[in-house]
């Protein structure tokens, strides 16, 4: 991890808060009916100033900075978040939550965990894990809460 | 290949209609959903959850009814996601709070108007009442109409938001006694606005029978008027508005029943319009909906239709001065 | 003394299976993530409908009360917060489990659950009636004060950096106007139709506080280097026991805030934790530890939240005004028999109001007795792998968030907010302060407005907002507790390097 990398993610990072809290600004001072973004106006001046100051600290390199993300961390997070967002937003919905739900299970715990990819027994593991999983979610959310939750192919 | 072709074709659509038709012939087949657009223990949602409770009987829907809450600013946001965003499936109904979703789409900035739902039945009617603190000096409509006309804007009273059978109720009383007051409405719905009042934040309110009738009982509050036709059985002693000489009809009582968002299957409404009035009719429904004060007036879909159409007309009137 | 008569009630077999049952449940139900008290107390409506009154009563009020207990469950071992009131419980409740101290923050969280429940129903059945003068004593102009001081808690929730802390505190603050606005109606921010309906707090708790912990175990990727395995300490009862002896402060805060904040309508239950949590800290010698796995922390937030369930019913109980979401739904569970809240209760049906109450002090021992019991047991979550717990507990979000409105826009706001969540921590943001500006947006803005319309009706904003003694007494709070953070603000950077700050 080089020094600079977290400092040049803080300045990125600051500098999308501030870009956000100035539309939200711009949002709050222009739309109408005016009254009703009385409250925004408010929290998007102190929003701005903060976030200005943030950013420019950070430009600075006056700040203490947060830990960052290592690019090594990046590698190993990326699939993951990959495959989380995936689930979430296309699957879960177009899949049906009962069938998405292994099937992220499973390739998440694949991706990440330790146990040798060449052995059928840890693969049978993780076939066992997932099962349980969506066997109690199912029976907790199905059964006992009776939650209606999407379901396309089945259950 | 062409005769293949047509053949797959003809079989999927038979396949399809076949199903189609099934499903309406079997509906319900599976617990259905009923979005309330106010939040769980509202008056609303009570009602609905007792109105419903029946709904797996034989001899109404055969399948329970399961109450989803979608709360927030006043109805619209549960009513924008019915209108919006649910399925039209027979499988997710909603329950309408006339006149607040009608005045809403009157006054604008809402996905929604009458147009995109079909009523199914009406099961409750619940009018708007002026109510005071306990020790309040007022005792009469007449009392607070004299205050507002010696203070104009001064007279605070709360009510349970923007655009709904309360504020109706204001303006309807603004207008026919000819004063300014001021309305504020609460962020917590019926419930909050009567807070104030007993809390003596406001100098007096709009509520729901209901609620106002529990709240006398309790000795918290004085009900000086009943914003209907007629007086209500709840409170045989309490005038309308109309005896008091003022000239206000029903256009507030919030009419409370089940619809159904626009697309839903022919079948499947014709289906629920014949069994729902009668499940609403079933003695128990009937017995906790009166022990827990709150009035029934039990109306058929084409009742709801004209009913819808004639609140319209009434509140388009009203609302086209603001 | 009249509650001492009906205590017989409580114990009668189908009375005392009832008060387990819903118990039990209110356990599981407040453990699973995205099932707030509410909701739960919300579900079991339907069985009330079959019951006498006052076994329904006993059955939600038993749930109520474990329900709340039971959301430090899930915040203390996978850092999801059931309800906002279990926020500050993650704070160092989750920091223990990390360090292998499960079992004890659980026996922690539930022993001073059962102490704080039991002073909060204790103050429910001496105090009613001068409690329901104070509850009603809170007008607008005074909760938008309150929501004021919640909002300065955040410079001292995140330790690191007050500026930074009150930016993510904005940021909550702005995230809490999106969707239609309370009074007006106006449609505000709403770039997404999943953002129709504003964006729900259940769902945000969850994603802000699971979401970022998935992915921080993505993060260490697919490696056992060993030294993440965690040894679970056992921990015996005895011990919690006097621990919690040993933290009489703490204890005595958070019970002490957490009945008075409770009776608060409509503000309470959300924000008694983390003013306790807040207040426990400023009064604490070692303060510095707080936010590291400190069991102060967990005792502070967890005596809160379970002594506010008294006293948040008592405008209920008295003058018939629900004064929290839950309460209004324990209210149809009353009016369902035809039974009125207030002089009609006490008068006319003691033997409800009195088996109620009295089923809800039991049921904060009973809760406590089943709580101690599966501590050591849950305590072992944290021994699960890496792997199967991000996998679980992104699972678990998913659920849990649909569930509470059953609606995808839910998901995504719960999964873009935590994503988010997760790089702004990487940045030395934190969560806690922004669930606060998300739960105190809503109460600082429709209180100022309801108040600036009586005000302006009336005497006029300045003596509406800056009169009466309550309203000088809250500001003296507030200016106290900025003066306060900056004091300690000066006083740490003067002690402390940057690279210690870093770490």
């Amino acid at each position: 991890m080089t020094p600079s990398l977290p400092r040049l993610q803080h300045v990125i990072g600051s500098g999308i808060v501030a870009a956000v809290g100035l539309w939200v600004a711009y949002v709050s001072y222009t739309q109408q009916p005016s009254e009703a973004f009385l409250f925004p106006r408010l929290i998007a001046t102190v929003f701005v100033v903060l976030a200005l100051w943030t950013f420019a600290k950070a430009c600075l390199g006056w700040t203490k900075v947060g830990n960052g993300i290592s690019i090594s961390q990046m590698a190993n997070l990326t699939p993951g978040l990959i495959v989380t967002l995936i689930y979430i937003f296309w699957a879960a919905k177009g899949l049906g939550f009962y069938t998405a739900t292994p099937i992220a299970f499973f390739i998440l715990l694949s991706l990440y965990d330790p146990a040798s990819h060449r052995e059928v027994k840890s693969w049978l593991k993780r076939l066992f894990i997932t099962a349980c999983f969506v066997a109690v979610m199912y029976g907790l959310f199905a059964k006992l809460l009776k939650v209606y939750t999407p379901r396309e192919i089945f259950f | 290949m062409k005769q293949l072709l047509a053949g797959a074709a003809i079989a999927l659509m038979g396949l399809t209609t076949t199903a189609f038709a099934e499903g309406a012939e079997n509906y319900p087949e599976r617990p259905v959903m009923m979005m309330v657009s106010y939040g769980a223990g509202g008056a609303t949602d009570f009602q609905a959850r007792i109105v419903t409770m029946t709904a797996g009987n034989e001899d109404a829907l055969g399948m329970p009814i399961a109450i989803l809450n979608k709360p927030g600013a006043g109805g619209r946001v549960g009513w924008n996601w019915l209108a919006t965003q649910a399925d039209a499936d027979g499988y997710t109904l909603g329950a309408y709070n006339v006149p607040h979703f009608i005045a809403q789409s009157i006054k604008g900035g809402v996905e929604y108007s009458t147009d995109s739902f079909e009523p199914i039945a009406n099961w409750g009617a619940d009018p708007a009442v002026f109510v005071v603190g306990a020790d309040s000096d007022f005792n009469s409509m007449q009392d607070v109409v004299a205050f507002a006309k010696e203070n104009p804007g001064k007279l605070t009273f709360s009510g349970a938001g923007l655009f709904v059978g309360h504020h109706i109720a204001a303006l309807q009383l603004e207008k026919a006694a000819d004063v300014k007051m001021a309305y504020i409405p609460n962020n917590k719905g019926g419930a909050g606005a009567m807070k104030a009042v007993i809390a003596g934040e406001v100098m007096g309110g709009i509520n729901n029978l209901s609620d106002a009738f529990r709240a006398e009982q309790a000795g918290n509050v004085k009900i000086l008027g009943v914003f209907d036709l007629e007086r209500n059985e709840f409170l045989p002693d309490v005038p309308t508005l109309k005896e008091q000489g003022y000239d206000i009809d029903n256009a507030s009582v919030n009419f409370r029943g089940i619809m159904v968002p626009k697309g839903t299957p022919e079948d499947v409404i014709e289906k629920l319009a014949a069994t729902v009035p009668a499940m609403f009719e079933n003695g128990k429904v009937a017995g906790k909906m009166k022990a827990g004060g709150s009035p029934m007036k039990i109306m058929t879909r084409d009742e709801v239709k004209q009913m819808w159409a004639d609140r319209a007309a009434t509140l388009k009137e009203l609302l086209a001065g603001l | 003394m009249e509650f001492l008569y009906y205590f017989g009630d409580v114990f009668t077999p189908i009375n005392f299976g009832l008060l387990m049952l819903g118990t039990i449940g209110g356990l599981i139900l407040g453990a699973t993530p995205g099932l707030s008290p509410t909701m739960a107390v919300a579900l079991l409506i339907p069985f009330t409908f079959q019951l006498e009154a006052a076994q329904g009563l006993i059955l939600l009020g038993a749930a109520y009360t474990s329900t709340v207990a039971g959301g430090a469950v899930s915040a203390i071992l996978l850092k999801i917060p059931g309800a906002p009131a279990n926020i500050a419980t993650t704070l160092d409740g989750h920091t223990m489990a990390q360090k292998g101290e499960g079992a004890k923050a659980l026996q922690l969280s539930f022993l001073a659950s059962a102490v704080g429940g039991v002073f909060g129903v204790l103050l429910l059945i001496f105090l009613t009636p001068v409690l329901a003068k104070w509850a009603l004593a809170f007008g607008p102009s005074h909760l938008f004060w309150l929501a004021i001081l919640g909002v300065t808690v955040i410079g001292t929730l995140d330790s690191r950096s007050v500026v930074k802390g009150l930016l993510s505190g904005c940021i909550g603050l702005w995230l809490s106007t999106i969707g239609f606005d309370d009074i007006m109606g106006a449609q505000r921010f709403i770039f997404h139709p999943a953002l129709g309906g504003g964006i729900n707090i259940i769902a945000a708790l969850i994603g802000l506080f699971a979401i970022p912990q998935v992915i921080t175990m993505f993060a260490k990727g697919r490696r056992n280097d060993g030294a993440e395995v965690i040894e679970v300490q056992k921990h015996s009862i005895l011990d919690a026991m006097k621990e919690l002896m040993r933290n009489k402060r703490a204890m005595g805060i958070g019970t002490i805030t957490g009945s008075i904040i409770g009776l608060i309508p409509g503000v309470g239950g959300q924000i008694a934790g983390l003013v306790a949590y807040d207040q426990s800290k400023k009064f604490s010698p070692d303060r510095d530890k707080f936010g590291t796995g400190h069991p102060e922390g967990v005792i502070a937030a967890e005596a809160a939240n379970n002594a506010m369930v008294g006293p948040s019913l008592v405008p209920l109980l008295t003058l018939s005004i629900p004064g929290s979401p839950t309460a209004a739904v324990l209210l149809g569970g009353l009016l369902i028999h035809g039974i009125f809240p207030g002089t009609d209760l006490f008068d006319n049906h003691p033997d409800v109001a009195w088996t109620f109450i009295n089923s809800m002090l039991i049921g904060q021992i009973l809760m406590c007795i089943f709580g101690l019991y599966v501590a050591g047991m849950a305590a072992r979550v944290a021994q699960v792998p890496q792997s199967v717990m991000a996998a679980v507990v992104l699972g678990l979000a998913v659920f849990g968030s649909y569930s509470v409105q059953s609606s995808m826009g839910d998901v995504y706001v719960m999964a873009a907010l935590g994503v988010m969540m997760y790089f702004l921590e990487r940045f030395g943001f934190s969560a806690a302060p922004l669930v606060l500006g998300l739960i105190l947006g809503p109460i600082a803005e429709a209180n100022f407005i309801q108040g600036s319309m009586i005000a302006r009706a009336t005497d006029g904003l300045g003596p509406y907002f800056l009169t009466g003694p309550l309203n000088i007494f809250l500001i003296a709070v507030v200016i106290l507790s900025i003066l306060y953070s900056a004091y300690m603000e000066l006083r740490t950077r003067r002690y402390t390097s940057k690279e210690e700050i870093m770490a």
